[in-house]
Formats: structure tokens, sequence, C-alpha cells
């Protein structure tokens, strides 16, 4: 008898089509994973359930009773609560009062300290976990917090809990402790959505699993009846959107980036690789595993990197953007909308802004040869929309992101670092934005690319340096190119 | 879907000869087909491609915001002018050696009176320029508070500032006396000046170098330079300027009508809108006020535009230091009290963000134009003093308000515009990919 449902859900963002008529039944006391790419859709259908966003179409039920969790609030008053590094309470206060922070146990309207502490107590020992309750949970370790997270689930008499990519950030220890909480949790008769990426917590942890790509339901089975294989075919499933581009069969020429040795105490350590002009290397790894963290370390962003880099042979010194931008480095960063682009700025003013001052005369900006190069760059990228004057926040994820691009096409560049290049954009812009990344590695620039989409990367790299727990595993060269053999360097 | 016509193949140019034979309506919809698909905007057939034209200026609404700010000035105008009601005021003529003297006229019984003239109260000269004279001061400190603004910060010291300016200036200049020339008063000028940009500079350098809130530092520093204005003159007004300084400033073009103050707003104000609007520091300030993190990914270097950001707070108040200092000759530690406030809030009338990434130096103009004119509207239509202040803090907010309406729509319009774009692309078969699954 399945506990609850969620029937014909359907969510659109602004430029995406996050979830499309998808139904997922969920059993009592079991483990419920849900699978597929990044945008596919996973989370959203988890923050649906728990209220962080309305559907569009389609209803919740529990125990056969339509309900309407309308806000994370009220899906904790149907016994809904998410996990999500996210949604940390407020960092600054102890941990016994985040943990009860929707109702103080109070002495004629005073706090009353002893109690607090003790519930808090008594809540946290629940679930075995040993944390004081006294400290802010600022200073809590990420593992930490999330147990808290969980200690206030199940305080509410959470009935289903939702973890969203619980482990991406927990060590090795952290996540078995997890585990074991649980195992111990589904005993008690809460069921439990597991949104994740990692294959091998998925087979040792999950009880049935829900795949899912572009928005769209592809399978429920027991996890007994399916395979990794299985799964990765239902995860990339459809017709792989790329031809082969042009310029794996183009020699690659001198080298553009060489990487020694770089480190950051915490982020990555011991990192060496290099791109050549012309090529594209692909940069992969799961969340977490510090292959962002080596990009901004490239683009001067990070002042504490150690190490060496090298540009068309010279060593660049570190911790500053603007050398790595003197050195011809453009940088694409992970997050479009706060990093990539000044949303409340138009079009135009934010393709020109890296490279402002070469459009400016005795620090006037010539506006018409910045409007007649910006009109080409995006008539080359075919940018949609109403205008170059108009603001980017408006924008489908797509378009953000080809204006994003357009800003270090101003210049050519030598290097390139596109992280994530299609998180977030819909299928037809997706493919252009592979054609575009092709084409500029054809006329010479060396790019290196990170992503967590695996046909991405195999498809568009000439190479790929695989990073784990901020340390290199392995490099593969496009003949060894697998899913399998990628997958086995990354988890 | 046909495929768009292009003119250099001589068989699509038969095609393009006989749909155009074939009717006006088809050809100019393939015309249309041919817009979307070549520059990949899609416009509407009539309406002129607006990128074709980049430095055409269009007095569309929407991209012209002082506009509404100038509706509510001619409307406040017109309200003053209406209701102001008439005032008589002595009538005067120039003789023609220069002089000035008041008319006189015969009245029924013969006798020799003065002369007077019926003005509107609010609509004559007189009261227009002394408007603008009491807006001026707060009006450049306005405008030079507007990029610190537009960063993302704020600049509560300069009415601290300027009292601390006048101070220094009147140091200088009141050993010269009243017959001191040119030299002390250029001296003047450049202390005022100079001190100001200088307590602007040690802002904008405590503000980068501990990054600390904006908010925080000036707040410090607004009861400390006011205090060390204190200690230097130890609550004492000082005067007995040069003549030569306060007739520079006080110069007027005719009787009464002084446009120094006025004059120098203006040049102000235009030329903070050039810097801010043409120049690429100006642009730089934007893009730090509208995302840090963008901005430093765009190599900007965002502690020196925030720094330069308060010493040009710092210069205006500089110079509206000079004009008080010469338009009434006595510098105190007391002047320019809550000014802060004031030009903050002409800011935020003229719709300059507190969020930063938004505002220009003629809406923050015009913002204190509209506070001054209600402020002295309230004298000329009889209405108590103290009224005054909860008009204008009930103006501030009503202009936070609209403005919040305004970006609501605005994004409204957008979002259906994007649309329809959406759909006019998918219309056209302009979706350009061809996918071919993998080959391996």
């Amino acid at each position: 008898m399945a506990f609850l449902t969620a029937e014909h859900i359907s969510k659109t963002f602004p430029g995406v089509r996050a979830l499309d008529d998808v139904s997922v039944e969920f059993e009592k006391g079991s483990i419920h994973a849900l699978m597929g790419e990044n945008g596919a859709g996973k989370s959203t259908l988890g923050k649906i359930i728990a209220g962080v966003y309305l559907p569009d179409k389609g209803i919740i039920k529990i125990d056969g009773q339509e309900v309407k969790p309308t806000d994370p609030r009220i899906a904790q008053q149907l016994g809904i609560a998410l996990v999500h590094q996210e949604l940390a309470f407020c960092p600054n206060m102890t941990v016994a009062e985040n943990l009860l922070l929707g109702g103080f146990p109070t002495n004629g309207g005073f706090m009353d300290w002893a109690k607090l502490k003790e519930r808090a107590r008594a809540l946290l020992g629940e679930i075995g976990a040993d944390i004081e309750v006294d400290v802010p949970l600022a200073e809590l370790t990420t593992g930490q917090e999330q147990m808290v997270q969980i200690a206030g689930a199940v305080g509410v008499n959470a009935r289903i809990i939702i973890f969203d990519e619980p482990t991406s950030s927990l060590s090795t220890n952290e996540s078995e402790h997890l585990f074991e909480l649980m195992a111990r949790l589904k005993e008690r008769g809460v069921s439990m959505l597991y949104v994740s990426h990692r294959m091998d917590e998925i087979f040792r942890i999950c009880d049935t699993i829900t795949v899912l790509r572009d928005g769209k339901h592809v399978a429920t089975e027991p996890m007994a009846k399916t395979s990794r294989d299985r799964l990765i075919r239902q995860m990339v499933g459809r017709e792989v959107l790329l031809t082969r581009p042009k310029h794996l069969d183009l020699e690659p020429g001198e080298e553009v980036l060489r990487v020694e040795n770089l480190s950051s105490t915490g982020k990555f350590e011991n990192v060496s690789f290099n791109v050549r002009r012309g090529e594209i290397v692909g940069m992969g790894g799961l969340v977490g595993a510090g292959r962002t963290e080596v990009a901004t370390a490239i683009f001067g962003l990070d002042n504490r990197a150690t190490g060496n880099v090298f540009i068309k042979g010279k060593k660049m010194r570190l911790g500053n953007v603007n050398t790595a931008m003197r050195r011809r480095i453009g940088f694409l960063p992970e997050d479009r909308k706060r990093s990539g682009l000044v949303l409340g700025m138009n079009i135009s003013d934010n393709i020109s802004l890296a490279h402002i001052d070469t459009f400016s005369r005795f620090g006037f900006v010539d506006q018409k040869r910045e409007a007649t190069e910006v009109e080409k760059l995006t008539k080359r990228l075919r940018v949609k929309a109403p205008s170059l004057e108009s603001i980017t926040a408006g924008l489908s994820g797509g378009n953000q992101q080809k204006v994003a691009l357009a800003k270090w096409m101003v210049r050519a560049c030598d290097l390139l670092i596109v992280d994530e290049p299609t998180r977030g954009v819909d299928v037809g812009a997706k493919a252009e934005i592979y054609q575009l990344l092709d084409e500029v590695a054809c006329q010479g620039v060396a790019i290196l690319m990170i992503s967590s989409e695996l046909p991405e990367l195999l498809n568009l790299a000439r190479r790929i340096v695989v990073l784990r727990e901020g340390f290199v595993t392995g490099e593969l060269s496009h003949e060894q190119f697998t899913q399998e053999a990628v997958l086995q360097l990354m988890a | 879907m046909p495929s768009p016509t292009r003119n250099e193949k001589p068989e699509n140019r038969n095609v393009h000869a006989q749909l155009s034979l074939s009717g006006e309506v088809t050809y100019s919809i393939i015309d249309n087909r041919r817009a979307v698909r070549r520059d990949n905007f899609a416009i509407q057939s009539n309406t002129p491609n607006p990128m074709s034209s980049p430095g055409k200026i269009s007095f569309n609404l929407s991209k012209f915001p002082e506009g509404g700010l100038i509706l509510v000035i001619i409307a406040l105008g017109l309200l003053l002018a209406i209701f102001g009601g008439s005032v008589q005021l002595p009538k005067f003529q120039t003789t023609p050696d220069g002089k000035r003297e008041r008319v006189f006229e015969t009245n029924a019984a013969g006798q020799k009176v003065p002369a007077f003239e019926t003005v509107n109260k609010f609509f004559n000269a007189r009261t227009i320029v002394q408007i603008a004279k009491d807006t001026s001061f707060f009006a450049i400190m306005a405008v030079g508070v507007t990029p610190a603004i537009v960063t993302g910060g704020t600049d509560l010291s300069i009415g601290s500032m300027y009292a601390l300016a006048s101070v220094c200036g009147a140091l200088v200049l009141s050993p010269y006396g009243p017959s001191g020339g040119g030299i002390a008063t250029v001296l003047g000028v450049l202390v005022t000046v100079g001190v100001g940009t200088l307590l602007g500079f040690l802002n904008g350098a405590v503000i980068t170098a501990f990054n600390v809130h904006p908010f925080i530092i000036t707040l410090g520093t607004m009861a400390v330079y006011r205090g060390i204005a204190f200690v230097q003159t130890g609550g004492q007004s000082i005067g007995g300027f040069p003549a030569a300084f306060r007739q520079f400033v006080r110069w007027e073009i005719l009787p009464d009508l002084s446009l120094v103050p006025l004059i120098v707003m203006i040049l102000v104000t235009i030329i903070g809108g050039i810097f801010l609007s043409q120049t690429a520091v100006g642009r730089k300030i934007y893009a730090v006020g509208g995302s840090e993190i963008a901005a430093r990914n765009s190599g900007i270097r965002v502690g020196r535009m925030k720094l330069l950001a308060y010493v040009i707070s710092g210069l205006a108040t500089g110079i509206a230091a000079v004009l008080s200092l010469g338009y009434y000759g006595a510098g105190s530690s007391g002047d320019g009290q809550g000014y802060e406030l004031n030009a903050i809030a002409a800011a935020v009338v003229g719709g300059v963000s507190l969020v930063g990434g938004k505002g220009t130096a003629l809406g923050a103009f015009l913002g204190a134009v509209i506070l001054q004119m209600i402020s002295n509207g309230m004298v000329i239509l009889n209405i108590p003093q103290n009224y005054s202040q909860i008009v204008i803090g009930v103006v501030v907010i009503a202009a936070v308000v609209l403005d919040q309406l305004n970006t609501w729509a605005a994004k409204r319009r957008l979002l259906a515009r994007t649309s329809s774009i959406k759909k006019e692309v998918v219309r056209s078969g302009d979706t350009p990919v061809s996918l071919k699954p993998k080959t391996t």
C-alpha cells in the first residue's frame, strides 16, 4: 500500500521544463532512490513534495488523501521533512535553539533554558547522535549539521524524510553514520526519499528506485531487479545530442595550460594536468570533488592556492583575476546567475563588461563600437532576446548562458574554462553550446570543461581528467572513454 | 517550413519576385520570417529593429525612467502655480546708469506711492531661483552620493563632511578678512573641496581595507567628522570671508537672482550623469553594485571602484560646502545637520536603488528638486511648516513603493514578451539544431 503518492506532477521554470507529468508512489518504511542526470528533475520533485516549490499541475496524496504542502511548514505538519544542506537553520543560534525553533519551551514568557537543552538532547539521543547542544550551529561539521536536521525532522514526527544529495559533502565516516541512522529510521516505519548521484550508496541502502530523465519519469523498479548498466542506460537513455565534434579530427597545438602540483588546503591537492591549443579537456568528478575549486584557482580567485600554473610555458602568479585575464584566460562560472552575469544589467553591458576598457577611449565608452561588436557576438551565438537592451534577468537559462559565454569571446582567449556550461539549459540550447565550444576549440582556443554530465564529457572532450575528493584519480583519452571507466574513477 | 529566401542565389530571387507579386501580405510575412531568422531577434513586422539604430534616442518611458520624475515636477509646479495664488511684490526698475530704484505711481488721490506688481506666488523668477538655491546644496550631495549607493553601499557621513569641510575652508578664508582677494578665494575653494575629497577617501579606504559594511563605517565617521569640526571651532561660527569669495558665489545675474549655486548644481549633475553612464569606470560601478562576484569574475577591481565612489561622495560634499560658505558667509560645526538623510532620500526618490546596481545622477537631482519643491510648496500653500516632515516622509515611502510596482510591471511585460518570442521562434522553425545520435 503506497504511503505517499505524487500524481501527474508538472513544473516549469523560466526556460526549462523541470518536471513533466511525473507520477511516483512511495512505500511505507522503505528507502526510495531518485536518480537522474543533472537537470533531470529529481531535486525539483523532492522539493515539491517538501513544499519548497509549488507544482504547476498534479497532486500529492498521503494515505490516499490529497494534501497540499504549499510551504515547508505545512509540509512539516503533514509529516514531510527535507534534509538539505542549503536549508540549514540559523547558523548563529545554538543546536538546541535550532532544534526547537518552532516552539521554544517557555516559563511565563521567558525562555526555559534547562528544558530547552533537555529536549534537544532527547531529540539527538533518539537518533543516536552525540552532539553538544550548546554550541552554535555554525561550529558544527556539515555531517553534524545534517544530524541536527534529521533529529529535527524526527522530532516533529516526520513520516517521510527527503534526503537531497546528503552525502555530497560528508566524509566516508559521516556517510556510514548516516546510513546506519537511515536503517534505524526505516525500522521505525519512516519512509525516505533519497536523491543522489552515487550508485554504490543507492545499491547499498535503497529498496526501490525511480529514474527521471529530462523531467520525465523513466522507470520505477525494485532495487534488486536493476543493475548499474541498466540504470545508466535509463538515465542517459535519450539519443545523445551530438555529432562527432570537429576538433577531435584536428591535431592539437602547443601546450597552453600546464598545472603542476596545484594544491589548496581543504579543497584539492597535487593536481596536475595540461591543456593544449585546440583541445577540449574535460574535468569529471562528483559534486564536491574539487573541480570548480581547481578552475577558480587557475582563474586567480583562490589566493591560498599553491603550486605552479604555466600559461604558454610562462609561470603565472596565482590569486589575481586580472593577472589571469591578462594571460588571456576566460572563465564561465558554474553559477551564472550569481557569478557569471550581472542580472540587473542588459545584454550589451554584460557582454562588454570584462573588456569594457578596450571599448573605451579616454575612459569614455565608445558605444557605437560596443554595439557593433556585441551585435556581432549575439548573432554568432544566436542569443534570442527582444533587444540588446533587454535585462539579462528576464532571459531563459540558455540565452543567459550564451551571454555569459559571449563575454569571453569579445577578445579571443588562449584558455577558456567553462564550469558546467549547460547546467539548467534546455536541450536545444545545449546542442548550440556544444557546437560553439567545438567551433571555438577549432579556432585554436584551449578549453577546460568541467561537467557533471557524463555524455557531455564523453562526447566533447579529447581527454578527461577525473577528480575524486580533491585528488586526480586518472586521465582518460578519447579512445578509452566509456561511462564505466569514468564512473570507476569518480566514485 | 520553406527555407528563407536569399538574394544571392538567382533562383531564390525568382521566388522572392513571385512572392512579392502574389500580394503584399505574403511578402511581408516572408520578410518578417527572414528578419527573425537572420537576426535571431524576434521582432514584430512593423516595429523597427531596436538594434539597428543603437544611437537613436527613444522617448519610450520605460527607457527614460526619469521621465516620470519630470512629470511629477511639472505636476507639482502646476499645483503650486494654481493653488498658490498671487502675491504683491514691490516693483523695481533699473535706471539708465545701472541703479535699481523703486517705481512710484500716482494714486487716485494724487499722492505718489510705491508701486506693486502682482505675481504668481510660485511661478515667478525670484521664488524659482530661491527653490533652486535651496535645492542646490543637497542636490549636489545627492548626485555625489549616488555612485556609493549604486555600489550597494551608502554614505551617512556627508552631512558631517559638509560641516568639517566648511569649517576647514572657513578657517583658511577668515584670516584674510573682507579685503582678501583672488588668491584667498582660490585657496579657500581648494581647501574646502580638498578636505571633502580627503574625508571621502578616508571613508572609502576604511570600507575597502576592512571590508566592513559602509553603513557602519560612515555612521562612525559621521560622528567623528562632526566632532573634529566642533573641536576645531569650539562650536563657534566662523565668518568674515574675503569679499571676492562671497561675490564669486553670490554673483547675481539679475538683481536678487544669484545663479551660481544653480549653475554648479546643473554642472555637477551633468558631469555625474556622464561619468556614470558614459565612462568605463561608471559602467564598472554599476556592475559592482549589480553583482560583486560577477564583477570580480570579470576582472573588475571591486575595491578600487568602491573607494572611488566614496571619494566622489566627498568631492561633491566639498563643492556643496564651498557654495554654502560663499552664500551664507560663515561656517560652523553645526552646518549640514541631517543633510545625509536629505541627500539619500533625494536619491531614493529619484530611483536610485539602495540594494545597488540601479540609479542615475539625473534621477538623484530630480529627486532633490521634488523634495525641495514639496518643502517650499508647503510654505507657498500656507500649510504649517510642521507638516512638511510628515509629507516628505510619505513621499519617500511612496517613491519606493511606486518603484517596486514599476519593477514588478516591467518584469510582467518582459515575461510576456519572452514567451511571445519563443512562440515566434518555434513557429518559424528556427530551432537550429540538427540532432543526430552519436555514432560509435
